[in-house]
């Protein structure tokens, strides 16, 4: 009896739940890779081996393409003001955002509740997009770098996350820092600041990710092709090069690259701040 | 809620820190967000300095009762409403699938974990881009794969229907991860000693499911939920992308975009009527109200009934 157990158990042994889980998940990873390999593959073919076969496997490496759609697409222009406008509008709103939030988090000032109730309603309010091109309009910023980075200098859910964050920093190193003569900005920057750097780098991931892969504001704000972010650029290329699917391929690939391996260094930062819409619920 | 740092005019530091923050928000985002609804009665255009009047109700009534063009954005109401049914129902049932089976105690489910987020941070240029490729209709993968199966198709340049349930697709292919993550995040806070105490009391895996995960996962349940539905109401960016303004195939957000400030594609051509753009938001936004406000009381009467 004690054999027939122990048989038993070493049939059962072989996981079939494990083997399971595997077929699931690579069946999965493959949906996901398969369409970022095709867009390599196909950036190292040439165009007429492409029309004749797109899925064959690219037999010589024509790196050309990359070199093709890079000088074609006007890349470094476009990336320039990618980065120009990710950089300045994400600074500053970090910077106002952590003064909004801190004094808000401790209620020191009145109707901290209500200020914040401010932020969270934003979030279910329509959608801002005509008052806020009649407003550019009116301004004069419309078609200027200043006005689109204007744009996005404003996110409430980055606050929200901050004030959750500042309330989990003890009280008495205010006081600490007040008696020792420490005023109100240079306690914010120099020691507030540097304490909630997890929530900062959370914020700062989520912000930027959104203002670099924007496609529908530089539709509508920009018409200098000058002012071009780089996903625009990209949309504009698609229509002129849209048959070539090498080079076009080669240039996305050349955007896809550098956002997958900034990935896998900031991941951690990058997964808390796109899932962080959950403080939404 | 005492203030240390000074006293007198020192204390007025923090309201003048405060005030560009707080006049931004103003500004860029609460203010226009309510000038939607006074736009929503006026027939500005995106022109700069053309005369603007009061038309009263007249852009809803135009928009839903008149013509062909109150034909097309009923439809487009619907497809809103379909779109965000199926996916919120498929990437909420997917994303708590592949959580539950990536969450397991095995090798290399970090690196499948970071696959499926991927999409993610591309945004929707390069996701549409790479799906354009891949479903390239002239002997790409897919194609060549339905061909496998004597099914023929012509993808995102075929009929309306059949784009529109590519689009829908790609979207869930390209959100799941993030619904996934959530529910990692909940799967991880349910303390295991509750699990091995099941499996010593005999219970199977369904019934550990179904008595133990399911109601301890209902945060990350109603986060999901909420974030799905509101999320996909509002979801048009990858139409844009991947299909462009097309008859038949537009949702609600397409079409405020499409009206207020002008495209032409195809057979279609609008103009910049950002009045009535601003009534279509404001209906856009009723949608998303009654639908979010429903959701968030069913989850909530869920929630009661699982604590009792």
């Amino acid at each position: 009896m004690n054999l027939s157990f122990l048989k038993r158990m070493s049939l059962r042994r072989i996981p079939w739940g494990k083997v399971g889980s595997y077929a699931v998940m690579i069946f999965f990873a493959l949906l996901y890779v398969g369409p970022l390999f095709m867009l390599v593959n196909t950036s190292l073919k040439t165009m007429p081996s492409f029309m004749k076969d797109a899925t064959s496997l690219a037999s010589e490496l024509h790196f050309e393409n990359f070199i093709e759609a890079w000088n074609k697409a006007n890349f470094s222009k476009y990336l320039l003001n990618s980065v120009i406008y990710t950089v300045s509008a994400t600074t500053i709103y970090v910077i106002t955002a952590v003064f909004v939030a801190f004094p808000v988090a401790r209620g020191y000032i009145k109707y901290s509740g209500a200020i914040l109730t401010l932020f969270v309603i934003a979030l279910f309010l329509p959608p801002a997009l005509i008052p806020q091109f009649q407003l550019m309009l009116r301004l004069g910023l419309y078609n200027t770098p200043i006005g689109y980075i204007m744009l996005f200098i404003v996110n409430p859910v980055g606050i929200v996350i901050l004030v959750n964050y500042i309330k989990t920093i003890p009280r008495e190193l205010d006081e600490a820092a007040a008696l020792d003569g420490c005023g109100y900005f240079r306690f914010v920057w120099s020691i507030v600041i540097p304490l909630i750097q997890p929530a900062i780098a959370t914020v700062v991931v989520m912000h930027a990710i959104g203002i670099w892969n924007e496609v529908i504001a530089p539709t509508i704000y920009l018409t200098n092709k000058n002012y071009y972010p780089i996903t625009r650029g990209l949309i504009v290329f698609q229509g002129v090069y849209g048959s070539n699917w090498p080079t076009l391929a080669a240039a996305v690939l050349l955007l896809t690259l550098p956002m997958l391996v900034l990935f896998l260094f900031l991941q951690r930062y990058i997964v808390s701040g796109l899932t962080a819409g959950s403080v939404k619920g | 809620m005492s203030y240390h740092f000074g006293r007198g005019w020192a204390k007025w530091t923090p309201y003048l820190l405060l005030l560009p923050g707080l006049f931004f928000y103003f500004l860029i985002a609460l203010g226009p967000s309510m000038a939607t609804a006074v736009y929503s009665f006026t027939d500005a255009t995106g022109i700069k300095g053309a005369p603007v009047h009061w038309v009263g109700f007249d852009n809803y009534r135009e928009f839903l009762f008149m013509g062909r063009a109150s034909v097309d954005n009923l439809d487009a109401l619907k497809r809103t409403l379909i779109f965000c049914f199926i996916v919120t129902f498929v990437q909420f049932g997917l994303g708590l699938f592949v959580a539950l089976i990536v969450n397991q105690n095995l090798k290399g489910t970090n690196v499948f974990r970071t696959i499926y987020f991927m999409p993610v941070i591309l945004g929707v240029v390069i996701q549409g881009l790479m799906w354009s490729l891949f479903l390239y209709p002239l002997g790409g993968p897919v194609a060549k794969l339905l061909s496998l199966f004597g099914v023929r198709s012509e993808f995102l340049g075929g009929q309306p229907a059949e784009a529109f349930a590519w689009v829908t697709f790609i979207q869930i292919w390209a959100n799941m991860g993030i619904t996934m993550m959530i529910f990692i995040a909940g799967l991880q806070t349910i303390p295991s000693e509750l699990y091995e105490a099941a499996r010593i009391d005999g219970a199977n895996s369904w019934q550990i499911f179904r008595n133990i995960t399911w109601p301890l996962l209902t945060p990350s349940v109603n986060t999901n939920l909420l974030l799905n539905v509101i999320g996909s109401l509002q979801a048009w960016q990858l139409f844009y992308v991947l299909v462009g303004y097309r008859n038949g195939t537009q949702v609600l957000g397409y079409l405020i975009f499409a009206t207020g400030f002008g495209q032409t594609s195809g057979s279609v051509t609008t103009s910049f009527r950002q009045g009535y753009a601003a009534a279509a938001s404001i209906i856009l936004f009723l949608l998303v109200l009654v639908i979010g406000m429903t959701t968030q009381y069913i989850l909530q009467r869920r929630e009661a009934r699982i604590l009792e």
